[in-house]
């Protein structure tokens, strides 16, 4: 009686991949009418996925019922599943507040970890950098001018055409403010200051970040995933000063070139708009920012800069020696050191601000 | 005479153990074969071996000296001995092939003289086959040609070991076959020991000296070439022997 109530599904004589949702879905609405028996009995012509079918429907339900399965399928079912299916590793599960006491300590740990492995690769360039300058030992010869080459002169449009843009645009919008007092020409007093101080540290610092630190974060990563670290290594070359002394060198000789160039592009903005917008004359406009701005405020830049430039090569340099063997590290490594670098930039602008205001 | 002597030595990342128990020495002057299927820890023994992954117990000394893993004079000494040819060569992609070779030089005699830099590398180069292409960038380089020049790298400051991760790895027979006469040479000529990791029943066959068999993180065999294929062991019969012992299995 039973027998008779089963419905019979009979698979299709080709049981291959384009074949086998069909057959499923065959299978699925008949289970809904009740038991069903799956007749293998016409297939000639099958693949892996038609065997993963016949598997599955073998200890999927116990309504299922599969027959007449012939030698040739069964011997490639056999072979299909191979040696034994590994044993499922038990878990032992935990409460729902020690499961998140674990995740919040490992992250606070991991976190913990992270910022002392910055430490010590702070500690350890300073070191490097410092012996290398005194015995010019260890790294590749006119590297620091390859270096330079690509810090600085590469840099040098970029930067100098973004000051320009926020230069204007700072000239400007501050000029409609101070029309309403009469007070235009204090454009040049505030473009000035805004320049020296915060706007060229900031802009070049965050512009070394996407263009330097991504670039070097992408090249050590790179490295580690060749072997090329390694190799150093095993040739008694220290990696981290071969790859990272050279490069702190050039971008503390290119900062100071490209601060000057970036301050000069960044008032050459103000100067354009006060005599094109405002009908300022360039001499009283310069004359008139020089009250207020002076060697200070451009050595103060300068600094600032200098620490940005410094912040950008270590991210990348931390970021970058501390990926894995996968290429997929290397993309992540090269976003995370824009990422690290700007906040810290920002970050430490924001330090000096209290510091000197 | 062992050039490396490893004492209960055991291997891994981290807390988690690649290999066990290891106990064996590599002869000096020879060519050890290591072999084991993939995964099982021939590459971890290898940068072990280079310095480069400590071990999590036991010892590893090189000429008698117990090897340091955190101490830079050790590590030091540990380099001056050996080279190493990588399973990708290794080769950085920003210098020239010449620049590549003449690295190691640069770095650890930076008072060499230009024209001396110039004969060792040109006299490596040529070793190797090179000579024609000292002024290509690895880019522009077969794969062949760049394990020669890796090989070339390792050899440049005549290290008394040098260890091979795959250097038939990806090669045609013809050119595989080239470079396991080359390694055979520079060990008969120059008594130079070689290390070499590989899954090569030929070019096991052709340079071995000594072999090393790993299996699931376990040194399951060293000795002679001839004693590993007599050997009775199922997993070295199916290794070497292709032959699979289903009874065993």
């Amino acid at each position: 009686m039973e027998e008779n109530r089963k419905t019979v599904i009979a698979m299709p004589r080709r049981l291959r991949i384009h074949d086998v949702p069909g057959a499923f879905r065959a299978v699925q609405s008949g289970l809904r009418e009740g038991a069903v028996t799956v007749d293998f009995q016409a297939v000639d012509e099958f693949d892996t996925s038609g065997l993963a079918l016949l598997h599955h429907l073998r200890g999927c339900d116990p309504r299922i019922e599969v027959a007449n399965i012939g030698d040739r399928l069964e011997a490639a079912l056999g072979a299909f599943l191979g040696g034994e299916a590994p044993a499922a590793c038990e878990v032992p599960s935990l409460g729902f507040p020690i499961r998140v006491f674990h995740s919040l300590s490992d992250r606070f740990l991991g976190m913990l970890a992270r910022v002392r492995n910055f430490l010590v690769l702070f500690g350890d360039e300073i070191y490097y950098t410092f012996g290398y300058l005194k015995g010019r030992r260890g790294v590749y010869p006119g590297e620091v001018w390859n270096q330079l080459f690509f810090m600085g002169y590469k840099s040098f449009p970029i930067t100098c055409v973004l000051i320009f843009l926020v230069g204007v645009t700072i000239a400007l919008m501050s000029a409609q403010q101070l029309k309403l007092y009469g007070a235009t020409i204090y454009v040049a007093d505030l473009v000035g200051l805004s320049m020296l101080r915060e706007l060229v540290p900031l802009m070049t610092g965050i512009i070394l970040a996407g263009k330097v630190g991504a670039a070097v974060a992408a090249e050590l990563s790179t490295m580690i995933v060749l072997e090329e670290v390694d190799a150093l290594k095993t040739m008694g070359v220290v990696p981290e000063k071969y790859l990272m002394a050279p490069r702190l060198v050039a971008i503390t000789l290119a900062v100071p070139l490209l601060v000057a160039m970036a301050d000069a592009v960044g008032i050459g903005a103000g100067v354009l708009v006060g005599r094109f917008s405002l009908n300022i004359l360039p001499s009283a406009f310069v004359r008139e920012m020089l009250t207020t701005v002076g060697l200070g405020d451009f050595l103060l830049g300068l600094a600032k800069t200098l620490v940005f430039g410094w912040v950008v090569i270590l991210a990348s340099g931390y970021k970058g020696l501390s990926v894995g063997r996968s290429a997929g590290e290397v993309g992540r490594a090269t976003t995370e050191t824009v990422v690290l670098s700007v906040a810290l930039i920002i970050g430490i602008d924001c330090i000096f601000a209290f510091i000197i205001y | 005479m062992d050039i490396f002597t490893l004492r209960n030595l055991s291997v891994g990342y981290e807390k988690t153990e690649v290999l066990g128990n290891l106990e064996f020495g590599i002869p000096a002057a020879q060519v050890t074969a290591v072999v084991g299927k993939s995964g099982c820890g021939k590459t971890t023994l290898l940068k072990t071996l280079a310095g480069l992954v400590p071990p999590l117990a036991g010892e590893v000394l090189l000429d008698g000296a117990r090897v340091d893993y955190f101490s830079e004079d050790s590590l030091r000494s540990l380099y001056e001995k050996i080279g190493v040819l990588y399973q990708d060569s290794a080769l950085l992609n920003n210098l020239n092939l010449f620049e590549n070779v003449a690295l190691p030089i640069r770095m650890q005699h930076p008072e060499m003289p230009e024209p001396v830099i110039r004969e060792i590398v040109y006299d490596r180069l040529s070793q190797v086959g090179l000579i024609d292409s000292a002024a290509k960038f690895p880019v522009e380089l077969s794969g062949g040609m760049r394990k020669r020049g890796g090989l070339a790298r390792a050899l440049v400051l005549d290290p008394q070991v040098v260890l091979c991760d795959e250097p038939s790895g990806g090669l045609d027979p013809i050119t595989s076959g080239h470079l396991d006469d080359l390694l055979q040479s520079l060990s008969r000529t120059f008594r130079m020991t070689l290390v070499v990791v590989t899954h090569e029943l030929r070019s096991i066959e052709r340079i071995a000296d000594t072999v090393l068999v790993l299996n699931e993180g376990r040194q399951l065999f060293c000795g002679g070439l001839k004693d590993v294929l007599a050997s009775a062991d199922p997993f070295i019969r199916s290794f070497f022997l292709r032959k699979v012992d289903h009874d065993d299995a």
